[in-house]
């Protein structure tokens, strides 16, 4: 019982190491999602290989290799920026093709009907496009956060002192693997709410389009 | 008004308008017939470069748009579009519909630009639509909150692509209403429409278009009476 607060502590780094990626990513994967659809061949090239890369290859990879690996290049970063930086890069990628399906999912007549009022591209993305796409992309949103959570549970290879973290610490303290039932136990608490938002928004977001 | 010489459109290897030249003079109401696939929609999109024509000039006010200095948001402020399929913007109330592109393009306030908004809907007699939502509203509704969005912007032209094509047809009249009474206040006009009676009753002049051409044009009775060309008598005689 003496070891709940300091699963709490684990807790709160856990919740605010995923509140700051979402909210970075969710720049990342709108700019990146805008400039992957824009006229631009190159830079849309360009970024669909980085959401290809960090798709294609294991978070826990990329979290280790930003960690130990980009120092070598010079860039060194603390453990905290390291894993908010790979649960960003990473969550991103998936953010842009969330975004990405959004918006190539509003018809096309809708940009039409705002530009032939003479907005411009990006005043009918902003006004017309976006708060469709968005509204439509909550659900995969609302996982991507989910699955975000539990991804941050890998920081703790780099010796972010989150959830897992602590609860490895006191197993091995108290030579007791209950902890680590207390851990699970608190992953379930904040994930079990979403599971249920996204069900909730699914079934709304059906009853709107009918 | 308008002048279009020599436009032409292709698509892939489809070529959709075959070099097209037509005049529309200010205040006049013009009706463009055809059948299916003829390019009279190609041909409207053309004028505010939703498409862009692959050769050709076309000059409104004796402005050449495609010149590469043209503005072509603001030559678009200049020319209302009503669609097919409506386009109401679904996330907004009728009246955000009406007042979102005065309010983003023009120097108004949000009092002066629902003010408009409600004598156009009053135009269209919707008033008692203003807080609705799109999705609420008949696909006539819709239609005429189109219209008052597209005159919204002060257009000195007026473009519409098949305004009726997706109507019950119940609901077309109220449209066309709206649509004669622009008319009758002289707003310059390009009607792509299958509204025979509509053609007759208002238009100054009538277009037919086929295969990406002009077969001929000239005032209703001409052209429903004494066409002279076998493709629109054969076309009249099957919608007629």
């Amino acid at each position: 019982m003496e070891a709940l607060p300091f699963l709490f502590e684990g807790l709160w780094i856990t919740i605010k190491i995923a509140l700051i990626s979402m909210v970075t990513s969710l720049i990342l994967g709108l700019l990146v999602a805008l400039v992957r659809i824009s006229k631009y061949k190159f830079l849309s090239t360009l970024v669909s290989f980085y959401i290809d890369l960090f798709r294609g290859t294991p978070l826990l990879v990329q979290i280790i290799i930003i960690f130990y690996a980009l120092p070598d290049l010079g860039i060194r970063l603390d453990r905290y920026p390291a894993g908010i930086v790979a649960l960003t890069l990473n969550n991103g990628a998936y953010v842009a093709e969330i975004f990405r399906a959004g918006i190539e999912s509003i018809a096309k007549g809708q940009t039409e009907a705002g530009r032939s009022l003479g907005l411009s591209y990006l005043q009918t993305m902003r006004k017309v496009i976006l708060p469709q796409a968005f509204k439509r992309s909550l659900p995969p949103l609302t996982n991507s956060l989910i699955a975000l959570l539990k991804d941050t549970s890998l920081v703790s290879v780099i010796g972010v002192q989150e959830l897992l973290k602590q609860g490895r610490q006191l197993q091995t303290w108290l030579a007791n693997s209950t902890p680590l039932l207390g851990v699970a136990l608190m992953y379930f608490i904040i994930i079990y709410p979403l599971i249920k938002l996204v069900q909730q928004l699914e079934r709304r977001l059906k009853k709107g389009m009918t | 008004m308008i002048k279009v010489e020599n436009l032409h459109k292709h698509f892939g290897k489809l070529e959709v308008l075959k070099g097209l030249s037509l005049e529309f003079n200010k205040g006049e109401v013009a009706v463009v017939l055809g059948p299916s696939g003829s390019g009279k929609s190609t041909f409207l999109r053309c004028l505010n470069l939703l498409e862009i024509p692959d050769e050709g000039n076309i000059y409104i006010e004796g402005d050449n748009i495609l010149g590469k200095k043209h503005n072509v948001n603001k030559l678009r402020q200049n020319i209302g579009m009503v669609f097919q399929q409506f386009n109401l913007f679904p996330h907004m109330s009728v009246t955000e519909n009406i007042t979102m592109a005065p309010l983003m393009l023009k120097k108004i306030n949000q009092a002066e630009a629902i003010k408009k908004a409600m004598k156009l809907l009053d135009r269209v007699g919707l008033t008692d639509k203003a807080e609705a939502y799109p999705d609420q509203l008949s696909g006539g509704q819709q239609q005429r909150v189109a219209i008052a969005r597209a005159l919204a912007m002060d257009p000195k032209i007026m473009m519409f692509d098949e305004p009726t094509s997706a109507l019950d047809p119940e609901m077309i009249r109220e449209v066309l209403d709206v649509m004669k009474d622009l008319a009758r206040e002289h707003m310059t006009m390009i009607v792509v429409t299958h509204e025979m009676g509509f053609a007759k009753e208002v238009a100054d002049k009538v277009v037919f278009m086929d295969a990406g051409c002009v077969i001929e044009q000239g005032s209703p009775a001409e052209i429903f009476n004494t066409a002279s060309h076998d493709r629109t008598k054969l076309f009249l005689s099957k919608i007629l």
